[in-house]
Formats: structure tokens, sequence, C-alpha cells
């Protein structure tokens, strides 16, 4: 038990760190490039989506839901674990879309029990958290409280995002080229399963995570079934979404480094929300005004061959980057992340040996 | 280790002359009424959890906690006191659950006070007709207890996940603007009965505490019929099981608060007296809960 400090509430007090222990990742094998899906519009819009968005392509599931991606994810994880199944305490499940059927979007039972159902973990807790792009961050920052509190020796943060039925509808829905459902056909398949334990090195793992709302900004983007047919829809206001974040993240992204005493130097990875190639450079541009001095290349983007895959689309790009090489054991990253709502989150992450045991791993040595 | 209690309540009561009433709506009177009764300001509230599971529009993103949050007024704008809003679902047991995960960042100081809210509301046109749950909402207001040992002590959740078919509840997209579509089994509570021995013995086991120790208990109010058999499968005398069915519909997942409230509005709880939390929800979960005045 730790004993209670003042800090600042929504953030963590330093030490005692969570890490992920193992991490598992779920590509579709369908791609479905943006040429493709602007071509099965209704009303094609006008824009060159491809380059306006830098998304070339994403995967897509065929015949398999978004609790079967979470499934295949979790399944992944668990292979490169040092636990099994039944040992973890607590299974969350962080998914926005719940469509576990074709038209059918599910509330209950939470998805997180079909998961424990799935890979036998019959000893863990179950519950769904949402909370945006924001779920896994949510997730992870939630399940650090009960492994600190003592609740939980171990437990998986999962999600699996099917997004492609809301780009359907909006291919579908398209009336005119500033329609608002335009952001949907970003959107891409995946999932992805972190099991998460306490760090046994102390500068190792998550060391600083921070997540605000500032719900007066509630209005840019929602999700929600259509009212003008079967399916569902996202509309975002996408310039103003994009605007109001970057006039606040950049302060908590350096207040994130702040916590533990980083600078920029000790970073050697950046790894932003997914959202589209531009938006991570505009968001690179708005950190960099905010610091005085262009940032290093040190930012990791799959969203050209991706999309965006919301909750998921982090753990994605350290895939990405873990089998590129580009991460190595001991780096640091900063995790960005901007979600509907709006929320703001910010994760300090220094990487233990995972890096080198997930190349073993899809090298076939594990 | 210091205890998470509730430092207060509040409710909004099922009202059948507010049919158009939301979820949002209602979760917002509840956490008005909490915050009232309540000594914390807004502004300390470093979290803000919705254990509902029906939404207003079915809307799955945002988080109908940030609705709420921006309508209590709770740290609305990127400021140096901030709030994260969340959703937890979890079925009839959400808001248990969120007790625990406010229990879990208030003792590891993440936070200084937590609200959890929860509400239920099917705001269809043309509702399923085995939607049967009042509408509801229902807000506590937590922090650690500055008395050694009061508060909420252990929890214990069960799930039987070979039921998990037994109770879904989806909203299908077939239709414009959606529609929730609840499938309950006959044997539902059956199911619920079978599970709610083993629940209370692990929490009284984990917490150490007796039956005769617990002077009430306070399940969530699904049906007459459930809470009149309910007594002798959990072995305790059916006085000491509060049963508000005349008056309470079940509202799902604020159940066990407007019971708890109602309960303790009829007679105030004196310190040292112990309640015992019962909720049943989809998965199957039956989760348990001791708390100490």
């Amino acid at each position: 038990m730790i004993q209670p400090v003042s800090v600042p509430s929504g953030t963590t007090s330093l030490g005692d760190n969570i890490r992920i222990e193992s991490l598992g990742v779920y590509l579709p094998e369908k791609i479905l490039t943006m040429e493709a899906l602007l071509a099965s519009c209704r009303r094609r819009p006008r824009w060159d989506l491809e380059r306006i968005t830098g998304i070339h392509e994403r995967r897509v599931a065929v015949g398999e839901y978004a609790v079967d991606l979470a499934i295949r994810a979790a399944g992944q994880a668990l292979d490169m674990s040092r636990y099994q199944a039944e040992e973890l305490d607590v299974i969350i499940c962080t998914s926005i879309s719940k469509y576990n059927r074709k038209n059918e979007f599910h509330l209950e039972p939470a998805s997180a029990v079909r998961i424990r159902a799935a890979i036998g973990a019959g000893n863990a807790r179950t519950f769904d958290v949402v909370n945006a792009c924001a779920g896994m961050f949510t997730g992870i920052y939630v399940l650090q409280g009960m492994i600190r509190s003592g609740m939980a020796r171990c437990g998986m943060v999962v999600s699996g995002e099917q997004n492609m039925p809301l780009a359907e509808t909006a291919a579908r829905e398209l009336r005119h080229s500033f329609d608002g459902q335009l952001v949907a056909l970003t959107l891409g398949d995946g999932g992805a399963a972190l099991i998460i334990d306490r760090s046994p090195n102390a500068h190792k793992g998550f060391r600083h995570i921070d997540l605000v709302t500032g719900a007066k900004h509630d209005h840019y983007c929602y999700s929600r079934p259509s009212r003008r047919g079967p399916g569902g829809i996202l509309v975002t206001k996408a310039r103003g979404l994009q605007r109001k974040g970057n006039e606040h993240f950049p302060a908590y992204f350096k207040r994130a480094m702040d916590k533990i005493g980083w600078t920029i130097d000790d970073l050697q990875h950046i790894i932003p929300h997914q959202v589209s190639v531009r938006a991570i450079e505009n968001g690179v541009r708005a950190v960099s005004r905010y610091l005085g001095s262009t940032l290093p290349d040190i930012t990791r983007c799959c969203a050209d061959h991706f999309g965006n895959t919301s909750t998921t689309s982090h753990f994605l790009a350290i895939h990405d980057a873990i089998l590129q090489g580009h991460i190595q054991d001991g780096h640091n990253a900063m995790l960005v992340s901007g979600a509907s709502g709006i929320v703001i989150a910010h994760a300090t992450y220094s990487f233990d040996d995972l890096p080198r045991r997930y190349r073993l791993r899809f090298a076939g040595v594990s | 280790m210091r205890h998470c209690r509730i430092e207060s309540i509040g409710v909004s009561l099922p009202r059948s002359h507010f049919p158009r009433w939301g979820s949002v709506r209602h979760a917002v009177k509840a956490g008005r009424r909490c915050l009232e009764a309540s000594h914390h300001r807004k502004a300390d509230i470093g979290l803000l959890i919705n254990a509902g599971v029906h939404r207003d529009h079915h809307i799955c993103e945002p988080a109908m906690a940030v609705f709420i949050q921006h309508r209590l007024g709770i740290n609305i704008e990127f400021q140096n006191r901030s709030t994260l809003a969340f959703d937890l679902q979890n079925g009839g047991c959400g808001m248990l659950d969120a007790v625990q995960a406010v229990t879990a960042l208030l003792q590891s100081a993440e936070i200084e006070a937590g609200l959890v809210v929860a509400s239920e509301v099917n705001s269809d046109r043309h509702p399923d007709p085995r939607f049967d749950y009042a509408a509801s909402g229902a807000a506590l207001l937590l922090d650690l207890s500055p008395w050694r040992g009061r508060g909420f002590g252990e929890f214990a959740f069960h799930t039987r996940d070979a039921n998990a078919d037994a109770y879904v509840s989806l909203v299908s997209l077939a239709e414009k603007r959606g529609r929730i579509i609840l499938k309950r089994r006959a044997e539902l509570e059956d199911i619920y009965l079978s599970m709610a021995g083993a629940v209370v013995d692990d929490v009284l086991s984990r917490d150490h505490v007796r039956r005769e120790d617990i002077d009430f208990v306070v399940p969530a109010q699904i049906s007459a019929a459930l809470l009149t058999r309910l007594p002798a499968v959990i072995g305790f005398p059916a006085q000491k099981v509060i049963n508000l069915s005349r008056r309470l519909p079940d509202t799902l997942s604020t159940s066990v608060f407007l019971a708890l409230k109602l309960a303790l509005d009829e007679r105030r709880p004196v310190p040292g007296q112990k309640a015992l939390l019962l909720s049943f929800g989809s998965g199957i979960t039956v989760a348990a809960a001791v708390y100490r005045f």
C-alpha cells in the first residue's frame, strides 16, 4: 500500500511503476486502399483525401467482429507472456466499437466477459471502460491504481476496434465534401492487448500517466446510430477538434516531461494517436511552437498503412516501430492521445527488454 | 489501509410523470443532489465515472460521463485543477465496479475525491417491451474515510461466463436511430440465486466478518420473487434483507444505491453498523461489498 502523498488530481505519483509485460496485436489480413474506399462512396468527395490525410490504406476485418479482434490480440499477448490466462486478476476491455455481430452493438454482457471466456481467464475480474480513443490509456490508468493498491497483481487491457461499419455508413450517406462523416473514411480495424504488472525496475515501465477531460468541448466528435438508415455514424468537426487539441495539449506534453524531469533529449520516441499523417504533423508543429524549437524526427507514425484504429492506434504504432527496429530496449517514449470529449492523455514510458522479446517472438525464437 | 467511504449520496428516483427525462438528465439530477449534500467542492473531484448501461440516443463516443461532467460544471476547461471522466460498463454490477476503481485510485493517491454516477433510460421511440427498467439516476461522492475502519471493506465479484448469453442487451443498428433489444432467459433469477450464496461467503471471509455482524443487507431490487427467496439462499433472516420491491421497481445499475438511500432515509445508521451490498448483472456477475458506517 502506497502512503497517500499530495499530488494533483488525475496524475500518478512517482515510483512503483507498472510495465507492459507483454504486447499482442492483431491486424486483419484484408487491405483496403483509400482509393477503393472513396470509389465505394455514393457521392465521392471532391477532396484528394489520401493527400490530405496521408492515409494510403487500412486493414479491414472480414467475417470477424470487434470482440474477435480483441480475443485474437489477447491470445497474442498471452503467447509472449510469462503469465497464464488463469493468473490474470483483471481484464479491462476498452473497445469503442462493440459490433459483436452485424448491425448489433452489444451493451451487455461486457466485452471483457466474452474475452475472459475465450482465453480461459477463469479467475479474472472483468469490466469494460469506454473513453473514446483514450480508452486503452484509461484502462491502463485504472489497472495501475488496482495494482498499486494491492487489488490486483497483473491484468490485461485489451481492445478490438472494428471501425469499418462507420466508414461504410459514411460511404453510403456522405452528401457533400464538407460532410461531418468525412473523417470516418480515415478509420481502420485492429486489435491490441497489453498484459500489465508491477515493474521490477523502478526506472522502467510507465513513469507517469496524465489524463484530463475538457468536457466543455464535448461537441467536436460523436458516434451514434444513423438517423437516415442502418448502421452507426461518426461525426467530427475535424478542424475545430484539431485546433482546440493543439491549443491545449502541448502544455500537458511539457507537464508530463516535467513530472519526471525529462527533456526532449531524453526522448527517443513520441507515439501520437494515429489520427492521420497530416494531423500528426500539425501536432508536432504545435509542440515545436510551444517548446520554442523544432522537434527532432522521433515521432512514430503508422497511420499511412493502418489508418486510425482509435483506441488501439498507439500500440499498433509501437508494434510497427519495434519490428522496424526503431524502438530498442531501454528507450524512452512519450505516448500522446487526444480523444473526443476532449480527453488529452500523456504517458511517459521507459522500455525494458520488451522490444527484444517482441522481435524474437516474431522471428520465431520465442 | 484507509477505507473509501460514501461522503454523500444523491438519487433521481423513478418518476412516471417525467417520461422524457434522458439518462444524462437523471444522472445530473442525482449528481447535483449528491454535490449539494457533500462538503467537497466541485473542483476537488478528480474522477467521474459513469456506470450506467443505456445511453441517450445510444451515443457510444464520447463517454456519457463527459456530458455529465459538463452539465455538472466539474473542471470543464483545461486548467490547473482537472477531472478525468469515463464510462465503466458491467451491467447491474457497474456501480460496485466503479466504486472499487475509485477506491484503488484513492488508495494509490491519484485523486482526492471521485464521483460515481449511473442512470438508466430507454430513449427509443418504440421501446422493446422486454425493457422494463424504470428510468432513474444515482450518484455517490467517494473519498478516503477519516475514521479508521469505516467505509467500504472488501469486494467480491463472481462471474459465470458459461451463462453469458442468459442476459444480453444490445442496440440493433438495423433500424434507424438504433433500438435496444433485451434478451433475458427465464432462468436468469435462478442463476443469480445459485451464485449469491458463494459471493456472500467469499466477501464475508475476505473481510473477516460473520453473518451475525451484518446489520442489514441491501440487494439490487430485481423483483419481489427474487427478494423473497434471497434471504434463505444467502443465510440471513428476512428482516435483515431490505425489500423495497413494492416501492422501487428494478432500475438495473442504480438499484443497490437507490435502495441504500431509501433505507438510510428511513433509519439513520449508527456508527459501527455494517451493511452488505449485493448486485446482480450480466456476465453473469454477482457482486458483493461490505460497508461499515
